[in-house]
């Protein structure tokens, strides 16, 4: 409770301050909605052309879509201490000033980021989920409203566990922003489409080292009542855990990593 | 058992070196930055720990106050190791880099001070008394509702300290901390210093370049070159130890008067005026220039600064590092 | 001509040195390439289009080989807008539109051929349908170089426009960002623009970004005849008069502003 004061503090402030420059603020929010939408477009423009993909209609593709968006848009705005200001946090030192505070370094970075321009992002999120969720004909009751829940919390959990392989290289100071992105944000062009049209590697890529197919197609897929692979119900509750699993495995590893920190920033 | 304790404490750092033609992986260096140091401190002393740059001052401090964790040797702090009980150690300690900031940016600095209550856990009451004693000490009455952004370099200073000394530190460390003052900045900082440590007992180690610094604070200084400890003691046996000469030129408006001058002092004439070469060790400096000012009216004077820089080539040469 | 030249030069050398994000860039891109491939074929299974797969597939290749192109951008220019130190450099007698037009052509060219070969070998090497196809013909393909070049230009032409924005507002991230957008989606980045609904395509092929890469990919496909080259030139060069000239204009308008505010 009293981490989610600070938290709450903290990204009031960081508001706070962002709202110094509103003009830029307000232009990059509606930048990132014209990003968005764009990419919405492309689907939509896709199912108009090719009408349904290996049996996944077109509000199935839009439900899809709308989850990995959420998921991952939602990560970036509270997560931007670990998706996009870590590096940064390392070179100018300010890493230095958490490790010497009371309160755990991974609290400290994550109430140090936060990136309000991305809530045009998830409304174009919700939106393809409310589009998608009427074309599929989903009826909707309070176990599959848990599992919508569950499955976006552990896509999060997911996201920000790739993207602290980024924080962890930039401890060492080595550059692997490149790298990292074809995992992060290649996981999401990919898992953004049903995981069942990709070959196997890519499956197997997404299923047991970026499990996005555990987290987010098995329980959407589900709650569309066509469960993927024609999986049993408990799955649908059960595998987006491995969301957390991997979040936990990289914030062991994010510590490990910080004994080797060598703060050589100035 | 001292209150701060380090035993033959070693840091290596690999650095990669420049990629050669025709080589595919870059060769390693291995930098001993601290190579066996010992010393321990006493609570309520206020030390100064000194060295050329890359010496390993700041590789000491960030490993004392929990930042690093060394490849050998041991050290405590009232008990705890910092590396190993890091949030606990940390509650005790206040931190000050020079050259960087703990505070937020773009916010006022009473934000910051709120959230630093959080992030230390110190109940409000207590925070409201220590808050308002540091803002009279400090004089940041008016600055609170400013944010950092706007604050001179000075006044940024003085926050800071106020950030790193709200929960009541034992243990405060300055990195350089007057680096870039004005003169008035500089005097009044150290005031502030002295009272803290006065009034509330704190424990300072502070790392600087200013050796003023150090004769304005420190009962004790340390120096440190090339990962090892050279001296420990007062300031006064180091100078008296590694004594440098230090310069001044006097300019008179009227003819040169004459001047009674102790012994050790060196005196030549230049083309207008006189140039003076003199021990501070034997003869404190104001001395010298109440001497000099009594003479007769002077036109300029020009005191050649005294640095950490010279005392550690002094010392160099003689340990012959 | 020949300040310009050396600039040029000079950005080449500096290109060269980093390899490291080169090699990360190329496999990273490699995978994007590949995600995209998977994704048309498994669309093609269930519907297959005018457009043979192969062709997407080509057309998917080429356009992240040379991402790049469109990408990369002048930070050391971004930095100094934002400190203000451009106005020194606006104030110089070289006409400083050339000079930075010069050294973002030289950033472009370098940083997208020295990725585009690696990943063009590679995509070549992958099964058929999966990987780059030959060019349809001889004369597709030697049609297609100078279609590239004059992309180039169109590219580094709409770079500058970018970058004058940004000159006004000192936040490169906001107009950037959406000036970068409609390029991604209407260069055919996010979506080859073949698959756009036909009657978008014909509005859309008329854009400046449909000139980056659009075009001189269909000539390699053999979608545009080689007989179609020499309206696609025109095309193109019509685009690259147009934004060279209005970027120009912008940057003497900035120019002006500066120097009456006495930058």
């Amino acid at each position: 409770m009293d981490i989610f004061r600070l938290y709450t503090k903290s990204i009031g402030m960081l508001l706070k301050s962002h709202l110094q420059y509103t003009s830029s603020f307000i232009m990059q929010t509606l930048a990132q909605l014209v990003m968005e939408g764009g990419e919405m477009m492309v689907v939509i423009l896709i199912v108009d052309r090719f009408e349904s993909l290996k049996g996944w209609t077109g509000g199935n593709l839009y439900f899809f879509f709308g989850m990995m968006s959420v998921s991952f848009y939602l990560t970036e705005l509270f997560g931007r201490g670990i998706t996009g200001d870590f590096p940064m946090m390392v070179r100018t030192g300010r890493l230095d000033t958490f490790l010497v505070r009371p309160r755990g370094v991974l609290t400290q970075v994550l109430c140090g980021g936060t990136d309000p321009r991305r809530i045009t992002c998830i409304a174009v999120g919700v939106a393809a989920l409310i589009m998608g969720s009427r074309l599929s004909g989903i009826s909707w009751n309070l176990l599959k409203v848990f599992v919508l829940v569950e499955s976006i919390a552990m896509s999060m959990l997911l996201i920000l566990g790739l993207f602290m392989i980024e924080a962890i290289f930039s401890i060492f100071s080595v550059k692997s922003v490149e790298l990292v992105n074809a995992i992060t944000y290649g996981g999401r062009s990919a898992c953004q489409y049903p995981i069942d049209i990709y070959p196997t590697p890519l499956r197997a890529l997404f299923t047991v080292i970026a499990p996005f197919a555990l987290t987010l197609h098995v329980p959407a897929s589900w709650i569309m009542d066509k469960p993927l692979y024609g999986w049993p119900t408990w799955t649908a509750f059960v595998t987006p855990l491995s969301g957390a699993v991997v979040f936990i495995f990289m914030t062991v590893m994010f510590h490990l990593a910080l004994r080797h920190y060598r703060s050589t920033g100035s | 058992m001292s209150y701060i304790e380090v035993n033959n404490l070693k840091k290596d750092f690999v650095v990669k070196k420049k990629r050669e033609k025709g080589r595919l992986l870059r060769e390693k260096d291995t930098v001993n930055a601290l190579k066996g140091i010992s010393f321990s401190v006493d609570k309520g002393e206020l030390v100064g720990y000194i060295g050329p740059n890359g010496a390993g001052k700041s590789t000491t401090v960030k490993i004392l106050s929990g930042i690093l964790t060394p490849d050998g040797g041991s050290a405590t702090v009232g008990g705890l190791v910092p590396w190993h009980e890091r949030k606990a150690h940390v509650k005790n300690i206040g931190v000050v880099f020079g050259q960087r900031s703990q505070l937020w940016w773009d916010v006022p600095i009473i934000d910051s001070y709120s959230l630093l209550k959080d992030i230390y856990r110190i109940p409000q009451r207590d925070y409201e008394a220590r808050l308002k004693e540091l803002s009279e000490a400090l004089q940041l009455d008016e600055l609170m509702k400013t944010p950092l952004r706007l604050l001179s370099l000075g006044q940024r200073m003085r926050a800071e300290l106020c950030g790193s000394l709200l929960h009541r530190p034992e243990l405060l460390f300055l990195d350089e901390p007057t680096i870039g003052l004005d003169a008035v900045s500089k005097l009044s900082l150290r005031e502030f210093l002295k009272w803290e440590n006065k009034e509330h007992g704190t424990t300072i180690m502070l790392t600087t370049h200013d050796m003023e610094d150090i004769a304005a604070l420190c009962s004790r200084v340390m120096v440190i070159g090339h990962g090892q400890k050279l001296f420990d003691g007062k300031l006064n046996d180091l100078l008296e130890r590694f004594d440098t000469v230090r310069n001044v030129s006097v300019k008179y408006d009227a003819a040169l008067p004459e001047l009674v001058l102790p012994e050790g002092v060196e005196c030549s004439k230049t083309e207008d005026g006189i140039k003076l070469s003199y021990k501070p060790s034997k003869l404190p400096t104001a001395k010298l220039l109440s001497i000099l000012q009594d003479a007769g009216n002077i036109s300029e004077l020009t005191l050649q600064p005294e640095n950490t820089d010279h005392l550690i080539a002094a010392m160099y040469k003689e340990l012959d590092l | 001509m020949r300040a310009y030249l050396s600039v040029f030069k000079m950005r080449l050398r500096m290109e060269l040195q980093y390899r490291g994000a080169m090699i990360g860039g190329i496999l990273c891109q490699m995978f994007f390439g590949l995600i995209l491939v998977a994704l048309y074929r498994a669309l093609y299974a269930g519907k297959p289009q005018s457009v043979p797969i192969e062709s997407v597939a080509t057309y998917v290749w080429l356009q992240q080989a040379f991402f790049r192109m469109m990408v990369a951008s002048d930070s050391e220019l971004l930095d100094k807008i934002r400190s203000g130190d451009i106005s020194y450099d606006l104030c110089r007698p070289v006409n400083m539109y050339g000079f930075y037009y010069a050294r973002v052509m030289a950033q472009k060219l370098m940083g997208s051929v020295m990725r585009a070969v690696p990943m063009l070998i590679m995509a070549f090497l992958l099964p058929k349908g999966w990987g780059i196809t030959l060019p349809s013909s001889f004369s597709g393909f030697l049609a297609c170089i100078p279609a590239l070049a004059l992309g180039l230009f169109c590219m580094c032409a709409l770079e500058n426009i970018t970058v004058a924005f940004t000159m006004r507002t000192l936040d490169p991230r906001g107009m950037q960002g959406l000036l970068n957008l409609l390029m991604m989606t209407l260069s055919g980045n996010l979506l080859p623009l073949n698959l756009f609904p036909a009657s978008w395509q014909k509005v859309i092929t008329f854009f400046p970004y449909a000139q980056l890469l659009d075009a001189p990919i269909r000539l390699y496909t053999g979608e545009y005849i080689p007989a179609d080259a020499f309206r696609v030139y025109v095309l193109q060069a019509f685009w690259v008069v147009v934004l060279i000239s209005l970027g120009a204009a912008m940057w003497n308008a900035n120019r002006k502003r500066m120097i009456v505010q006495g930058g």
